[in-house]
């Protein structure tokens, strides 16, 4: 007999108890994975629309909560591309307005350029891009469009004015499929933002050393000065850092990680219930165990094994759980425009080391007192 | 603390130097005084009624229990200052409980492996020398039973099977008898009397019952928590047994 045949063996002596404690773990697993793989999902689905355009740095101004709130001169753009490195400069105006009469309040809005390189992360599914002829015309996320229900050639409101859908897309960024985006100009009319944009996205000239070229022109950036040698106030962040750094993800994030911590919480009070009965219950039998010579230490590796063996087992439950509900949920048309489909293997490992730090905190302490108990009470217990 | 361990009677294993065991501080005495010595290979009954302070002998005997005051002395070294007593248990006693406390989702090979987690055995020699403590204690038949489908007189065997599992130099049994009709009875005391004769076996059991103390070479008596008569030990009993 090996040491986990015992375990095993203890286990299955309440066999609904142990499955019910194991599927309570799974629970909270299932939410630590699921809503962690969501919020990277956010992550990665906005970094890799700025990397698939060749982003290399976003400019907003400092010290904004949120990038929407974020305002600054375009006429910036002409210093940014004369600074040393840089090749090209793509401006966007981001704000938010309910279309219509329908019920989707804060439906973000993209003002963008006509020429400019944001539309390649987009992929048409019906119409065109926008032209600079075109006056009141809109182009709609797929998501956006299908709950509005709306296709090309029907005209949705914006702010009380009438614009023409011209074009349906997908995005890399699956944030985009809930947009909709008009020309530049167009949108600071509207949102009376003349001359306004939310945000720089700068592309670096392709280097041996391009790390360093974009750190120097980050730097250039935010030390930038106006006439009288104030600073400009500018923030310059490499993509990846910008998007963990938005409002949203850290939202998401934080989110993911207080549900997560909840759930876990109470996983962990499901196990140390359950072994704390099930010291309760063997107080006898590990009596017996103490006094033909096992040490104390083998007996709490015998109740934390235990508890390992329930939380890790519901991890797996719960990674599984947690796999299929977020398939099911990104098939959803709701869902499925700013979901990832799959979990990454890193939340996957991260949430066994969850169970595992689950099962340890669990069941520490009914293996410490089952190791403190004395031998000669525990034989006496009824 | 360490002292001499022979005289002129044999090799002395236990000895017990004033024992007293008190609880519920010192409202109750249930140990006073005790002075006992145990020869090596002996064959030892400790009779006394309900109460009278046999068990907690033996708990103390057995390093299962600390004594409020006075020694045991094991082949000559205190138990006080033993740095382990789980080692010491594991290595030097096995225990035969009235009860058996087998472990009832093992079965009856596997519950004579359980001691032997802590002699760092591999594992097949563990199950090699549990089927031959099995078959030594004739259960050959029952090796994957569990308790529940064993009979209490082979519950009984298959606990000292496990008592015998880290070759131990005495073994300790509490009312081994205690739970099993008298035939049993008689054929677990037999298994103890070829376990003294064919190996030389040091056995203390305790007893209410004249019966079982008779099997021994020696029997002890303990009233209200006092030796009242420790027997004489015969060596010559012990070299023709």
């Amino acid at each position: 007999m090996r040491f986990s045949t015992l375990i095993w063996h203890n286990l299955l002596r309440r066999r609904l108890r142990s499955a019910l404690t194991s599927v309570g773990v799974g629970v909270a697993i299932m939410a630590v994975a699921a809503l962690l793989a969501i919020s990277r999902g956010f992550e990665e689905s906005m970094a890799g629309a700025y990397e698939s355009r060749g982003i290399d740095l976003v400019v907003v101004r400092a010290g904004v909560a949120e990038r929407l709130t974020s305002s600054l001169d375009q006429r910036l753009a002409d210093r940014l591309r004369k600074l040393p490195f840089v090749e090209d400069v793509v401006l966007e105006l981001r704000d938010q307005a309910s279309l219509g009469d329908s019920a989707l309040v804060g439906t973000p809005l993209l003002g963008w350029e006509v020429n400019s390189q944001l539309y390649e992360s987009l992929t048409f599914t019906s119409g065109r891009p926008l032209k600079k002829s075109d006056r009141h015309a809109v182009l709609l996320g797929e998501a956006l469009a299908e709950r509005l229900g709306k296709q090309v050639g029907d005209t949705v409101e914006l702010l009380l004015q009438e614009f023409r859908v011209v074009g349906i897309f997908t995005s890399r960024n699956r944030f985009e499929n809930l947009t909709a985006v008009v020309q530049l100009q167009e949108l600071q009319e509207l949102m009376d933002r003349p001359g306004q944009v939310t945000s720089f996205q700068l592309k670096v000239r392709d280097s041996a050393h391009k790390s360093l070229d974009v750190e120097a022109v980050r730097a250039a950036i935010e030390s930038l000065t106006d006439r009288q040698g104030r600073k400009l106030g500018l923030l310059a962040q490499p993509t990846r850092r910008f998007v963990t750094s938005t409002l949203q993800i850290r939202i998401a994030h934080a989110m993911a990680w207080v549900t997560s911590a909840i759930a876990l919480v109470i996983g962990a009070i499901g196990i140390l219930n359950t072994m704390i009965m099930s010291v309760l219950e063997r107080t006898r039998e590990i009596g017996v165990l103490r006094a033909i010579g096992w040490r104390k230490s083998r007996v709490v590796r015998m109740i934390l094994s235990e508890s390992l063996a329930l939380s890790v087992a519901g991890a797996v439950v719960g990674v599984v759980s947690a796999a299929t509900l977020v398939k099911v949920l990104s098939s959803t048309h709701r869902a499925g425009a700013f979901l990832t489909q799959e979990i990454p293997a890193a939340v996957v490992g991260r949430a066994m080391l969850m169970s595992i730090v689950l099962g340890l905190v669990g069941g520490l302490y009914p293996a410490l007192r089952a190791a403190a108990l004395r031998p000669t009470e525990a034989l006496r217990h009824d | 603390m360490t002292e001499t361990t022979s005289n002129e009677n044999g090799e002395i294993l236990i000895r017990t130097c004033g024992l007293c065991k008190t609880y519920r501080d010192g409202a109750v005495t249930a140990l006073s005084d005790v002075n006992l010595t145990i020869y090596r290979g002996e064959y030892v009954a400790i009779m006394g009624r309900s109460g009278s302070g046999k068990s907690t002998l033996l708990n103390l005997l057995g390093a299962l229990d600390q004594p409020t005051s006075g020694e045991v002395f094991f082949e000559g070294q205190s138990l006080s200052r033993m740095p382990d007593l789980d080692r010491f248990r594991a290595e030097k006693l096995g225990f035969v409980f009235q009860s058996f406390h087998l472990l009832p989702t093992l079965t009856a090979l596997e519950n004579v492996q359980i001691p032997m987690f802590e002699s760092r055995l591999p594992r097949a020699r563990r199950v090699a020398k549990a089927r031959e403590l099995l078959a030594a204690v004739g259960m050959s038949e029952r090796e994957t039973h569990l308790p529940s489908r064993l009979s209490v007189g082979e519950r009984q065997r298959v606990a000292i099977a496990r008592a015998l599992a880290n070759d131990p130099v005495v073994l300790l049994a509490d009312e081994p008898t205690g739970n099993l009709d008298s035939r049993t009875g008689s054929a677990v005391l037999d298994l103890f009397d070829r376990l003294h004769r064919e190996r030389g076996m040091t056995l203390v059991v305790i007893t209410h019952g004249q019966d079982v103390a008779e099997r021994a070479q020696r029997i002890i008596r303990i009233k209200d928590g006092r030796l009242v008569d420790a027997g004489v030990y015969d060596s010559q009993v012990l070299q023709k047994s």
